[in-house]
């Protein structure tokens, strides 16, 4: 098992509520909400390289719209 | 690195084996899929047309593992018995589910799971041992659970494994997925993992 750090998180009011509904829509603590949200953004910082872009498709119109990540 | 004690069951005597589940796949159980596995399916393929060959049998285990290495939201699990490898499996935890009833939700998500050329009943009859698959999938709820996703799995599988996880493993069919090459795409709910746990 891995040693766990802890640590201090501060949010504003609107990050805690965005948080808190992220929470009740996902069905995680809000601690899993913060995990999963590192995990994605870890996976979609390796992946995405110069050159490659990251799309979501309207499975039925089959549009697609491009997602920027930071 | 965790090391679980699992059983498969003989091929030929049907008895329980013990056998041991890694949650990481490392680089001496990637070194047994070069030593053994790789030869068993080149030998079984040699002279076979495309249609003949496992829909596996071009997976190449060193460059998936690569590809997930360092990354918090993917992982790779391995099954030994015996000293050989005998399954892998990736699955990520970045994934969300599909059903209605749970559209949205995190899920495990298996990218990729293979028992060894051994363990197949078209490569070998009777196969060393059965029960990998199960195995891995009980695996993939386990985590689902561990990580707070109550059990909930997705997977696209390969044509010749619908049957198992529709019928044996009771996931739901959710059809074909043209953003993965057609396959069709399996969901299990929380309800149905758990049942899946009972059987098994």
């Amino acid at each position: 098992m891995n040693a766990k750090k802890t640590m201090t998180l501060n949010l504003t009011d609107q990050e805690m509520r965005v948080l808190e509904e992220l929470a009740q829509k996902k069905e995680l603590t809000k601690t899993g909400v913060m995990k999963l949200a590192l995990r994605l953004l870890q996976t979609l910082d390796a992946r995405i390289e110069p050159g490659k872009k990251l799309f979501i498709e309207d499975e039925i119109g089959k549009e697609k719209s491009e997602l920027v990540i930071l | 690195m965790t090391e679980s004690k699992i059983y498969l069951r003989d091929g030929r005597t049907k008895a329980l084996v013990e056998a041991s589940l890694f949650d990481e796949a490392t680089s001496d159980h990637l070194a047994l899929w070069d030593r053994d596995w790789v030869p068993a399916m080149q030998a079984f393929c040699a002279g076979k047309s495309l249609s003949e060959k496992p829909e596996d049998s071009h997976w190449d285990w060193r460059r998936k593992s690569r590809a997930a290495t360092g990354l918090l939201g993917y992982h790779t699990l391995a099954i030994v018995c015996a000293d050989d490898l005998q399954g892998l499996m990736m699955a990520n935890d970045i994934s969300s589910a599909r059903l209605p009833q749970q559209f949205g939700k995190p899920l495990i998500y298996v990218d990729f799971l293979a028992t060894a050329p051994w363990n197949r009943p078209q490569i070998q009859d009777p196969p060393r041992y059965r029960g990998v698959g199960q195995v891995f999938l009980l695996a993939a709820i386990e985590l689902s659970m561990s990580v707070g996703f109550k059990g909930r799995v997705g997977l696209h599988s390969l044509p010749d494994a619908e049957a198992f996880y529709e019928n044996k493993c009771g996931f739901t069919r959710l059809g074909s997925d043209s953003s993965h090459q057609g396959l069709i795409y399996f969901e299990i709910t929380d309800k149905q993992a758990d049942a899946f746990r009972q059987r098994n």
